[in-house]
């Protein structure tokens, strides 16, 4: 080529190789990131559920708004109501047909051998449903503003509207599973959290330093990884004391669900470190005189960091599936606290299933959501390496 | 090329015609083979070479039919004359057929850079090299391994009875070579084709497996493809070239004429860029410019235009050049050597 | 080498830039649940060789040898394990670069620089060329802001390659335009010893060359004095004036490159020399074909540890070390047998025209 000692003039060197299509010309400047989301939007499934997962989290935001009915309401006079029926279309006496979204209200009979109730749709009771309708009580929108305002529901906010039907309280499931994602969808999250600081820093200080802190560090994670974690958690919330309020245990609930969960990142991030310590470009940076923490936050965390976060995607649904079991074996969440898991409790007898199958509906948003932040966590997985071709 | 039977048909073992294998991948299709024509004589040594990405290797791999996903064979012809009037044509067959299976590793045995894509971690080289034997050809478990130990013998594996239930993460790089080529040659073939054989080898241990090729080539007159981008290991081994530039044949003659008579512009160019040993005083090196294009970006015309210090400007770059054959052993793809008769 | 601006031979008078003695790196192997250390791997047993001001001194020798693991200890991303390492600084004083602690070290690091071997791993696929090859500037305090792009820029252009490519990441860019950055961001300290470690081996045929055309004449404008390690030895009887052969951890033989290949005095360099493919079929060479493998370091053999493979071996060889001996001007070789035998030079090994 050129270089002739002092030929340092552009003229001498090859014409600047400017790609075809701009598409090309922005793939040579793109950074990691664009990369990865190139990439990451190819993978359709992965598109489509992190659409579902957004949504899920919208409702756990603004569940007030979206749940007809408070959280806590509930009605005696529906015990076990069964789910009603939206009618779109209303035909008034005279067979005229009309647009108006209503449901039937219910009419009660006391089975004479049973000696069980049995709810009826009532033909005569028409309960008008109308969106932005007011509710019972007022709520705050993100904690703040006041509003009275429900995406939709009886316009009439004392009359009974059941879409998934009621528990043994009256209470309506549908607003009740709306308030559950909430805690569901965010002790995932908190407890991710705290893996994820406890994995980064144990398997940072693993890889890093190496030796006997290294050593220590992962037979620890060796123990913890040999006990059988159902067990390990029913034993460490049954030392919960009884006493407790519902945020308390909320948040012992979501420590000891990461205690298990630390060890899987933190090896992780050990091999990661401990691979990237032999990297060409992170020697250089040493040789180069950087030092030792600015070749950690600089060359060697970006390097994985996109790991971590499809790592961390991945554990989400672990984390929401461990909460339900535990909730559902009683040692988790309980009432008043509203989650899919106590939900489900619920639907733990069979008897109580006999009378009212629709309280399993709860295990749907279980499945959907893990089932969504599992592709998503796939498809950040298949992107989060854009340099392996 | 058509009616060009210039070496007499029945010295040929293969015969490639117009070979196109193509890799349709998400951000474009790749031609990695690209319409490539050559002949291998039996018993002789044929080197191919070029740099990364000019098809050497797939064209390799096509002629076993091992091309992956997305990859495919889109068009050409890959006669093996397996003697007498026995032609199968191996493009043809279906991928999973059990005339390739017999083709594979019977008539054409493969070696590999690195020798583990051959060779199992999980079992001992004797059991590997039994199967395959027992694979290709009738003979009893006894017989199969006899032959093994002979063949590793043959390979100079010193011990070949105690090598014989070694794994292969017990030998050294240098021995897993010479077991691949003990394997691969065990049942006989008619040709041996080596991708890179040497190439993540030393110096003094790539001594030892040119030499061990060159001797068994003698002992069982094997033809060997030899594929290449070290121009030294081209000279020291083989009788004729193939010199291949993105997916192309742009040169073909025999090893003197490649070396001192080279008429493509990129063969030439290729001789003049490399270090020789004893020949340092002669100045400055003489780089080839740019680099390798990209595989999505082919030039148009004839693809090293761009990089060519005899440009024809205002033909090479549109006018893709057609194969001008300089004297019966001898073609070339450059329009400096336009066939005046089209 | 034709251009006469670097001497051929240590130029008589001028003092070492480095001076490389008896140095040592172990690898302890660790084994068992806690990793004990059971036993070592002597990747560099005893090397001895110094390196003039302005020259090119080559080392080679086979994969294993110790050759990559002597050129991390000089720039000491390898703490030593032993010997010593003696650099003479741009104010001229000496200073131990074994013993140095990383304080002291920086200072020292602006002038002593790495070329890696494969242009892939060594550059941060995360980070813009700028960042890359200005980094250094930063991590020393001379250069920021806009001035750090002008210098930049300026080095892009002594590499061959438009500052406009200074925004784009590594992926952007070929085999041999990412080795060209690795020079860049090598020499943008201006650095007054370079080690470049297998530089151009990952390189495709054609661009080998351009790389070694532009290390050549770099060294030329900035004055440089590069520690080449290779294993193809015709591209170190291209670029070296001295070339130091290594075998198992230790040195076998140094000589002036001329000498080194036309009058090799070790059986190992005559083996090295003859198992060259030469790109000429006119030129098809004798080869010496070594016997066996290249020895574990972890279990060495007694004596000269090229005994069981030299043709040319006596009782001797096989229980008394071999020292690194003068032999001839500038010609040093550990053999026993150096003054007895007749070993062949690359021109005997074939005929010349």
């Amino acid at each position: 080529m050129t270089a002739t000692p002092h030929a340092a003039t552009p003229s001498a060197l090859p014409p600047v190789e400017t790609p075809e299509s701009q598409e090309d010309m922005r793939l040579l400047v793109a950074g990691q990131w664009q990369l990865m989301w190139w990439r990451f939007r190819k993978h359709k499934v992965a598109m489509v559920a992190t659409a579902v997962s957004l949504l899920i989290y919208f409702v756990a935001v603004f569940a007030e708004f979206l749940a007809p009915l408070p959280r806590d309401h509930y009605a005696a006079d529906y015990t076990f109501a069964p789910p009603q029926r939206i009618k779109l279309i209303l035909e008034d006496e005279f067979g005229n047909r009309e647009f108006h979204p209503h449901v039937l209200g219910y009419t009660v009979e006391i089975e004479a051998v049973a000696l069980r109730r049995v709810f009826k749709p009532d033909p005569e009771q028409v309960i008008e449903l109308g969106f932005f309708v007011d509710g019972l009580e007022e709520y705050r929108v993100l904690g703040i503003f006041p509003s009275r305002k429900h995406l939709f529901g009886p316009k009439d906010p004392t009359q009974p509207f059941y879409l998934f039907g009621a528990d043994k309280l009256g209470q309506d499931l549908y607003s009740r599973l709306i308030f559950g994602t909430r805690i569901s969808m965010t002790i995932g999250l908190v407890g991710v959290a705290l893996s994820l600081i406890f994995g980064i820093l144990l398997g940072g200080v693993s890889g890093l330093f190496g030796g006997t802190v290294d050593n220590i560090i992962q037979r620890t994670i060796e123990f913890f990884r040999a006990v059988p974690s159902i067990p390990l958690w029913m034993g460490l919330s049954a030392a919960l004391p009884e006493d407790w309020d519902a945020i308390k245990r909320y948040f012992a609930i979501t420590v000891i669900l990461s205690i298990l969960g630390w060890t899987g990142l933190a090896r992780v991030v050990r091999g990661r470190f401990l691979s990237l310590r032999e990297e060409d470009f992170v020697m250089s940076a040493r040789l180069d005189g950087v030092a030792e923490l600015g070749i950690i936050l600089r060359y060697m965390l970006p390097s994985f960091l996109s790991h971590i976060i499809a790592s961390v995607t991945l554990s989400i649904p672990g984390m929401i599936l461990a909460e339900t079991s535990l909730s559902f074996l009683g040692l988790g969440l309980r009432p008043p606290v509203v989650s899919w898991g106590v939900l489900l409790k619920d639907a733990q007898r069979v008897q109580v299933l006999a009378t009212a199958p629709w309280l399993l509906i709860a295990a749907v948003p279980v499945i959907v959501s893990v089932l969504a932040l599992n592709y998503v966590g796939d498809g950040l997985r298949d992107a989060a390496d854009p340099y392996s071709r | 090329m058509s009616n060009s039977n210039h070496n007499a048909g029945a010295d040929i073992l293969l015969d490639i015609r117009g070979l196109k294998t193509y890799f349709h991948l998400d951000e474009g299709t790749v031609r990695a083979v690209d319409g490539v024509d050559f002949t291998v004589p039996r018993g002789t040594t044929i080197g191919i070479v070029g740099e990364s990405g000019c098809g050497k290797s797939v064209t390799a791999f096509s002629i076993l039919q091992l091309v992956e996903k997305p990859g495919r064979i889109e068009e050409g012809s890959i006669v093996l004359n397996t003697g007498g009037q026995n032609r199968v044509d191996i493009a043809a067959l279906d991928h999973d057929s059990e005339e390739l299976r017999q083709i594979r590793g019977k008539d054409i045995g493969m070696i590999f850079q690195e020798p583990m894509t051959s060779l199992s971690m999980m079992y001992t080289v004797g059991f590997q090299m039994t199967e395959a034997i027992r694979l290709h050809m009738d003979v009893e478990k006894d017989e199969a391994r006899d032959r093994a130990i002979e063949m590793l013998q043959a390979v100079g594996i010193p011990r070949p009875e105690q090598r014989f239930d070694a794994y292969p993460f017990e030998l050294s790089g240098g021995m897993r070579q010479r077991v691949m080529i003990a394997m691969a040659l065990s049942c006989d073939p008619m040709l041996l084709i080596a991708d890179e054989p040497t190439t993540a080898l030393d110096v003094t241990t790539q001594a030892q497996i040119l030499e061990l090729m060159q001797q068994l080539q003698e002992e069982f007159g094997m033809a060997i493809m030899l594929i290449t981008h070290d121009l030294g290991v081209v000279a020291e081994m083989c009788s004729e070239v193939v010199v291949m530039y993105l997916g192309e044949v742009v040169e073909q003659a025999d090893v003197d004429t490649i070396f001192h008579n080279p008429q493509h512009p990129y063969t030439q160019a290729l001789l003049e860029s490399i270090p020789r040993l004893g020949h340092s005083h002669e100045g400055r090196l003489n780089p080839i410019l740019g680099s390798v294009p990209d595989p999505y970006h082919r030039p148009s015309g004839c693809p090293f235009h761009p990089r060519c210090t005899q440009i024809i400007t205002g033909r090479c770059e549109t006018v893709h050049p057609e194969i001008s054959r300089l004297d019966p052993r001898h073609t070339v793809r450059c329009l400096l050597h336009e066939d005046p008769h089209g | 080498m034709a251009d006469t601006a670097t001497p051929s031979a240590p130029a008589a008078g001028k003092e070492p830039l480095l001076r490389v003695e008896d140095l040592r790196k172990y690898f302890p192997i660790r084994q068992g649940f806690f990793g004990r250390s059971v036993t070592q791997v002597r990747a560099v047993d005893g090397v001895t060789f110094d390196v003039f001001p302005g020259e090119t001194m080559a080392v080679v020798g086979e994969s294993g040898c110790g050759k990559t693991t002597a050129g991390r200890c000089l720039v000491r991303a390898f703490e030593p394990t032993g010997g010593s390492i003696l650099y003479r600084n741009r104010d001229g004083d000496e200073v131990a670069l074994d013993t140095l602690d990383n304080k002291s070290l920086k200072p020292v690091r602006r002038e002593l620089r790495m070329i890696f071997q494969d242009p892939f791993s060594s550059l941060n696929p995360r980070m813009t060329v700028m960042d890359i090859i200005g980094d250094p500037l930063r991590v020393h305090s001379i250069a920021s802001g806009s001035e750090l792009e002008d210098r930049v820029a300026d080095m892009l252009l002594r590499v061959g390659l438009r500052p406009e490519y200074m925004r784009r990441y590594p992926h952007a860019f070929s085999g041999g335009q990412r080795q060209r950055i690795g020079i860049a961001k090598a020499l943008i300290l201006s650095p007054q010893l370079v080690v470049a470690d297998e530089a151009v081996s990952a390189l495709d045929v054609s661009v080998q060359a351009q790389i070694l055309n532009l290390l050549q004449d770099l060294q030329a404008e900035f004055d440089l004095t590069y520690v080449f390690i290779a294993h193809d030895l015709s591209v170190v009887e291209y670029i070296a004036n001295r070339v130091s052969v290594m075998y198992v951890g230790k040195m076998v033989e140094t000589a002036a490159t001329d000498e080194l290949y036309h009058n090799p005095k070790h059986p190992y360099t005559e083996a090295l020399l003859s198992a060259v493919p030469r790109p000429d079929p006119r030129e098809r060479s004798q080869r010496i074909v070594l016997e066996g493998d290249v020895p574990d370091p972890a279990h060495p053999p007694s004596g000269c540890y090229f005994h069981p493979r030299c043709r040319y071996a006596q009782d001797m060889c096989a229980t008394e070390t071999p020292e690194l001996r003068p032999i001839g001007e500038g010609h040093e070789v550990a053999c026993h047998l150096a003054e007895d035998l007749d070993l062949r030079g690359i021109t005997d090994l074939v005929p010349r025209d």
